[in-house]
């Protein structure tokens, strides 16, 4: 049996049994290799579930909101699986509140061009880290060598070049917040964006108000970023923001050990909420 | 347009550096006390803010103050193991040490965000810490960043003691308290 | 009167030279409107750019006025009319369609808006008509020809070699008279465009009426991430929001996109929220644009331009929902 019919037929038992009370997987979307997002209350619609090489979406987010309705259960990729264990981790849900249907991920692919999606050819953990049960085996897929090669492409600018280069960021950047709204490891309740009486943020457009937000947002997420490249992929212009999210970890990594969120259920803080005290010294 | 390394070779006449200081309550803002108790000169460049621990330190503080105006931002706090919290100023170390390198990804000079640990006793690293930071700001010229204030500049330094006093602002509508 | 294509790019720089002109290019990966300068090559076989044109008429920061107290207590109000003489050349049946819908909000029902007014009256708009439709282009459903906008000044429309020229008001006729040296006399009949993505508005205004608690919202929505990308891709989202910036006696009032997927759109002095969730919210934008705008000004909101459908961070697409509401069987009781 292929991945996509073990899914179908477990989210029709699992809903029939009232083990879970919604399942989460793709379905097929209205243009040729398009998925989309799908939640299903119903056992009846189970056979709209598809799995194929272009389910580009994560799915654990939607966890935090149909998890009112009962238990959850959801098809986890490598991706999804750690953020699935991100939210676990930020007690944001509890391992017993989902049930993971794994599935081994081959790297998906772009719908329109048919390559491989950046993310997942920059993904290190394709299959499953955590999972209730596995439909099919696991998948084989190349691991890049240097997940931080972007960064050092950056790094190796000039100072004046690399101004230039994140401010053509930030002058693209419309501000949907899609990268949030995406992202696993974006769970505050109120977002400091949306907390306009503080006015973190000012409302104008402009390249310093977006500077302000992104690196807001790369702080606020440095430590728990699992990696995922959905803000990248959901950018609708295109921004790279992996490169503003890698270069934490890299950093991480130099100075406080190899780094890398969402691989195990652990109630340890996460590197930049915790501390050494025999850290580096360097404001001395 | 040809990239501009940094604004070194072209600082106005007039210009001087603005630079906001983040004193942690119990040691460097003691410390810059200490300092004014003593009648120690430094530059009249830098503003001190009180923060209650270097702990409280927000990213969002720098990349504001460099949005808003400043060309450099100074960070101070307790040594570590001396923090009034305890740890304060551990996590603060371990923040500061990666959005420090975040800002310098983005092309900010090393100069303009500085990191220190004064103690309260520490007047004297209090003057020095800020005649260095004074000095590298003025080295690197106004900030190289986009930085849209609109219809807004800080008023211009000013030099001397009386100028100082009147740059304090004005009770907005004065007549009309008075009626 | 024909435009041969040889004479397309000097007609451009010659306007250019005057006027500001607005070409759809791609600039630094981002496909939208951009001014023609030096390094700004224009790209007319671009289907459609990712950014609308909105922006030209009703930036997404525009500044409204400045204002500061003197010593002696006395207000001073600065305000900004930053409107010029502009060019759009090559905007598209669909978002000309686009900007009729914004110039109901803007200027009629007993209301202008000086800013969107100016800018307005001081926009040429020289339309392209299509040749080919992308598979999100949707737009002959709603009510769009895609190679013939009847609002646009001056319409171009593609014959092969040259494009057929015909000014459609006084300020197009002047233009196109100024432009004479750059046209030659003839007539030919324009390549048509296979719009092959089609949808069924029949009766979907009507029934939007009895579906204000449908499960076909909750369905929808469940999806949704609430980013704001749609909105602000979307050529007729209009939302606004006024903010300012203070700095001591100083002060400058400027307004600025907003979307109405964010939780703070509605938010009220109070703390309550009428539209607490991403079901209401998507609820209320569908609503508005399919119905709530066509019982306001008698036409859809949605142009069909297909731009949300494409960025949809999550492949949510109201050519689906049309569908949805079409097939959907209102309720004996909500139906009354």
């Amino acid at each position: 049996m292929s991945a996509q019919e073990i899914i179908r037929a477990r989210a029709k038992e699992l809903l029939e049994s009232g083990e879970i009370a919604t399942f989460i997987g793709w379905e097929a979307g209205r243009f040729t290799n398009q998925t989309t997002p799908l939640v299903i209350t119903d056992a009846a619609d189970a056979g709209k579930l598809v799995f194929n090489e272009y389910c580009a979406n994560t799915l654990a987010k939607y966890v935090t909101d149909v998890l009112a309705r009962g238990k959850v259960g959801l098809v986890v990729r490598g991706c999804d699986s750690r953020a699935i264990v991100r939210l676990i981790n930020d007690k944001v849900i509890k391992r017993e509140d989902v049930y993971l249907v794994g599935v081994g991920c081959p790297g998906m692919k772009d719908r329109k061009t048919d390559e491989p999606l950046k993310k997942c050819t920059e993904c290190r953990h394709n299959n499953p880290l955590v999972f209730d049960e596995m439909a099919g085996e696991n998948a084989e897929k190349a691991v890049p060598e240097d997940r931080f090669a972007e960064v050092k492409e950056v790094e190796a600018m000039t100072a004046a070049e690399r101004t230039r280069y994140f401010e053509s960021i930030y002058a693209k950047c419309i501000r949907c917040y899609a990268c949030r709204d995406v992202c696993p490891c974006c769970t505050c309740r109120e977002c400091f964006v949306d907390q306009r009486r503080e006015n973190w943020v000012g409302k104008q457009n402009n390249v310093a108000e977006n500077r302000f937000y992104g690196l807001t947002r790369v702080m606020h997420i440095g430590d728990r970023c699992i990696e995922c490249g959905e803000c990248e992929r959901v950018c609708p212009m295109d921004l790279p923001l992996m490169k503003l999210n890698r270069k934490v970890i890299q950093d991480m990594n130099d100075l406080f050990g190899e780094f890398e969120s969402g691989l195990v259920i652990s109630a340890e803080p996460s590197v930049l909420t915790t501390y050494e005290l025999t850290d580096r010294e360097e404001f001395m | 347009m040809p990239v501009v390394e940094n604004n070194a070779n072209a600082i106005p006449e007039d210009w001087e550096p603005k630079i906001i200081a983040f004193c942690c309550h119990w040691c460097t803002y003691t410390g810059a006390d200490l300092a004014g108790l003593n009648r120690m000169n430094y530059p009249a460049n830098v503003r001190v803010l009180r923060i209650p621990c270097s702990g409280r330190m927000n990213p969002q503080y720098v990349i504001e103050a460099l949005n808003k105006g400043c060309d450099g931002v100074l960070v101070c706090g307790c040594h570590p193991g001396d923090c009034h919290y305890v740890t304060g100023n551990y996590y603060a170390r371990r923040r500061m040490m990666i959005f420090k390198r975040l800002l310098e990804y983005e092309g900010l000079e090393p100069g303009r965000f500085q990191v220190k640990w004064i103690s309260g006793a520490e007047a004297g690293k209090f003057r020095d810490t800020v005649m260095k930071a004074v000095e590298d700001v003025r080295a690197l010229g106004p900030i190289n960043l986009t930085r849209e204030i609109p219809y807004f500049e800080l008023p211009a330094m000013p030099d001397d003691d009386e100028e100082a006093f009147n740059a304090v602002p004005e009770e907005v509508f004065p007549e009309e308290v008075n009626a | 009167m024909l435009l041969s294509k040889q004479n397309l790019m000097p007609l451009l720089n010659s306007l250019a030279s005057d006027v500001d002109v607005f070409v759809p290019t791609t600039i630094d990966g981002v496909k939208k409107f951009a001014r023609l300068a030096d390094g700004v090559e224009p790209d007319f076989d671009m289907i459609n750019t990712t950014m609308p044109p909105k922006d030209l008429l009703f930036p997404q920061t525009q500044k409204m006025y400045h204002f500061d107290v003197d010593k002696n207590g006395s207000y001073h109000i600065h305000e900004y009319d930053e409107s010029r003489e502009q060019i759009v050349f090559g905007i598209r049946p669909c978002d000309m369609r686009s900007i009729v819908c914004l110039d109901e909000v803007f200027l009629t029902k007993g209301f202008v808006d000086e800013f969107y007014a100016n800018a307005r009256e001081k926009l040429l708009t020289v339309s392209i008509g299509c040749t080919q439709a992308a598979e999100t282009c949707f737009c002959t459903s709603m009510g769009v020809d895609p190679i013939y906008a009847p609002n646009a000044d001056v319409m171009l429309q593609d014959t092969g070699d040259a494009y057929k020229v015909t000014a459609q008001t006084p300020k197009g006729e002047a233009a196109v008279s100024a432009w004479s040296e750059f046209l030659s006399d003839g007539d030919a009949e324009p390549v048509n465009c296979d719009v092959t993505l089609k949808v069924s508005m029949e009766g979907v205004v009507d029934k939007l009426e009895g579906m204000y608690d449908s499960p076909i919202w909750e369905n929808l929505s469940i999806k949704c991430l609430n980013c704001g990308t749609c909105t602000y891709v979307c050529p007729t989202c209009h939302c606004f929001d006024i903010s300012q910036e203070n700095r001591k006696k100083d002060g400058v009032r400027f307004r600025c996109w907003d979307s109405c997927m964010f939780s703070e759109y509605t938010a009220m002095a109070g703390g309550h929220n009428p539209r607490p969730e991403k079901l209401e919210r998507e609820r209320n934008r569908f609503m508005h644009k399919l119905n709530f705008f066509e019982r306001r000004y008698g036409m859809s909101l949605c142009v069909g331009c297909g731009r949300c459908v494409e960025k949809c961070p999550v492949a949510l697409d109201i050519t689906r929902l049309i569908d949805d509401i079409g097939s959907y069987e209102v309720a004996p009781a909500s139906a009354e």
